[in-house]
């Protein structure tokens, strides 16, 4: 049966790729919003990701950088340095604010990095400096080239005008871009010369970072102490939970879309061979294995649709941030079982519609009428 | 090969109830021994379609038997009656009604693979089965692309792929041109004759007669025994001689179905004695 329901697919090309298309189309939107989210979350970390720490140590109750103020004393990084198996230790400043420049303006997330750290500073630099030095920034390029402007040029952040130095690259989103200044210039900008946001951790070789972690928090009172990936996921989970409404009733839409779409492509395959559905339950087919020809149906268009619709979405993810490298997509092992589990479903239930008229369908009817 | 004997006892079938009951079939009693053609012929609404749907199994009757082999069809339920039609009943329709996405080979392979045949094997059966039906040529191709008379080659092969014992045929010859009609009634003799199948037709077609071991005559739901059949030379209708309109020539008796048949016979009897009145009973 496995062959007639291919074939009977295969039959209609026009309307196999209409059906294809549509179901591409539906899972092309569901896939594409979770690779715009997962590619946002993932830029949303990379700061955590890449600023080479271990352990990150906040204010106690503080687990994320978004959402919240961490404010520790600047006591706090000695005491950290001087717990077993850390090998250094960085105060960091930080502050979500906006760069602006000719009138155009982007918001930041701010980062004040004592000079000559080896934790916390930029990391892909694509012009000019590797480090702010003083009264400078250093800005991801996308916003620089969003705002028009370049390596000696200035903005205004913090408060204060800058000097851009340098421009990073991988370190922007949608939403927001890490920009870096000096540390002196961000305390004095905000007055916070005795108050830290952060203790960067690198422990030291050998070392488990949650052992490591465990100790710090034992002995440093008033922070809370995490690993770098407890802290970078803690923070996907905020943004998460911030977004979850907004990502369901995107995915809702796209696969009702879907389901839609392939429902009536089978619904329409099935009642125009109506006879000889009818045909082969005379002949003694019965009504479990015509079920599974029109679930297989189903299960084919929609396994067509998906894979057309990941491939669309692959190649977005390719072409969009050449138009924009403020749009990262990357599409995620997690998403697409996702769609693919959702879509398996989806060609399930849109089979049970056909699968009814299938079921009362009288073989009798099939026989001439009259005699 | 399965022995073929099928033993019909008593079959009546009703349909609605109170003062809409209908009664499509009455009281039939009907045995077809292997290898025999019987042509079930009758007007319109007669019963002929009911009964054989009773035959096959498609139709559950109000009362009596049906006993094919050792198999006692109306004693099955539901559930078992996909699998006893499937292995003991080949469908002919008038309409061939074979399954437009697969070629022609498929569409009879299929029947046996459903039986639990393997997919080769099934394959070679319907390979050998179409090739004698000289249709090895047309193996690959999609149905809407043979003429009718293939397509009705096709069903018979479909039909004949389980090895049922009975055939089951409704109006096998009435989308078909007269050569093919002819090939058909052949094939339907010769079905019964080499693979000792029997075989019930159910047709209007007069032609059918001339490869029928039995033509029995259905109306108001009962065969009507010892009724002499003729065809009208005009029209060529089967036509009862007791109820028909006759007239004589040139020594013989001719029956027409209606008085415009008979006048127009009238007016020129020799043009039409081609047609040579048949009598059958």
């Amino acid at each position: 049966m496995f062959r007639l329901a291919v074939a009977n697919l295969i039959q209609n090309k026009t309307r196999l790729a209409i059906s294809v298309g549509g179901i591409a189309l539906a899972l092309t939107l569901v896939l594409f919003f979770g690779a715009i989210f997962h590619g946002a979350q993932g830029r949303l970390t990379a700061y955590i990701d890449n600023a080479g720490a271990d352990v990150w140590v906040s204010q106690q109750g503080v687990q994320t950088m978004h959402m919240s103020e961490s404010a520790l004393p600047a006591s706090v990084v000695d005491e950290v340095e001087a717990v077993t198996g850390v090998d250094q230790a960085v105060a960091i400043l930080y502050t979500e604010g906006m760069v602006q420049a000719n009138g155009k303006e982007n918001i930041a997330y701010v980062f004040g990095v004592p000079p000559g750290a080896t934790l916390g500073q930029p990391w892909h630099i694509v012009d000019g400096a590797s480090a702010p030095g003083p009264g400078q920034i250093i800005i991801d390029h996308a916003i620089a080239s969003r705002m028009g402007v370049s390596v000696g040029d200035q903005v205004t952040a913090l408060g204060r005008q800058l000097t851009i130095a340098g421009l990073t690259s991988g370190t922007s989103s949608l939403v927001s871009a890490v920009s870096f200044v000096r540390f002196d210039d961000f305390a004095q900008a905000r007055g916070q010369g005795q108050v830290v946001s952060f203790v960067l951790v690198k422990v030291s070789p050998g070392e488990d970072p949650s052992t490591v972690a465990a100790r710090i928090g034992g002995q440093v009172s008033g922070v809370t102490v995490q690993t770098r990936e407890e802290f970078a996921s803690q923070e996907r989970k905020l943004v998460s939970d911030m977004s979850a409404d907004i990502i369901n009733i995107m995915n809702t839409a796209g696969y009702l879309t879907g389901l839609a779409v392939v429902a009536l492509t089978i619904y329409i395959a099935t009642v125009s061979r109506r006879r000889e559905y009818g045909v082969l339950k005379a002949i003694g087919v019965r009504n479990s294995r015509l079920y599974q020809v029109v679930v297989v149906q189903g299960l084919i268009s929609v396994g067509m649709g998906l894979i057309a619709g990941l491939g669309l979405t692959l190649l977005l993810s390719i072409i969009i941030p050449r138009f924009n490298e403020l749009i990262i997509l990357s599409v995620s092992g997690s998403s697409l079982l996702q769609v693919a589990t959702v879509s398996a479903v989806i060609a399930i239930i849109a089979s049970l519609l056909p699968a009814r008229q299938l079921a009362s369908l009288e073989p009798v009817t099939i026989i001439r009428k009259g005699g | 090969m399965s022995e073929a004997g099928l033993h019909v006892s008593h079959l009546t079938k009703r349909f609605g109830a109170g003062d809409t009951e209908v009664t499509a079939v009455k009281d039939i009693s009907l045995d077809v021994a292997p290898g025999e053609v019987v042509l079930i012929m009758g007007p319109s609404g007669s019963g002929k379609t009911t009964l054989l749907l009773m035959l096959g199994g498609l139709l559950k009757p109000t009362e009596g038997t049906i006993q094919l082999n050792d198999l006692e069809l109306n004693a099955l339920s539901e559930r078992h009656l996909p699998d006893v039609r499937l292995r003991n009943f080949g469908f002919i329709f008038q309409d061939f009604n074979l399954l437009s996405a697969l070629n022609v080979q498929d569409n009879v392979a299929i029947a046996a693979e459903l039986m639990g045949m393997g997919r080769k094997v099934a394959v070679k059966k319907a390979r050998t089965l179409l090739t004698e039906l000289g249709l090895g040529h047309r193996l690959r191709f999609s149905p809407e692309k043979l003429s009718g008379g293939e397509k009705q080659r096709v069903a018979f092969a479909r039909a004949l792929v389980n090895d049922p014992a009975l055939i089951l045929a409704d109006e096998p010859t009435a989308n078909l041109d007269s050569s093919h009609g002819h090939d058909t009634m052949r094939l339907l003799r010769d079905i019964a004759n080499e693979r000792g199948r029997s075989v019930v037709i159910v047709s209007h077609d007069q032609r059918i007669k001339d490869i029928a071991d039995r033509v029995l005559w259905l109306e108001d739901g009962q065969f009507k025994t010892a009724v002499m059949m003729a065809t009208d030379p005009v029209c060529g209708m089967a036509v009862e001689q007791g109820k028909a309109l006759s007239a004589d020539w040139n020594g013989t008796t001719y029956h027409f179905c209606a008085r415009g048949c008979r006048g127009e016979f009238a007016e020129n009897p020799a043009s039409f004695v081609s047609h040579p009145a048949r009598v059958t009973g």
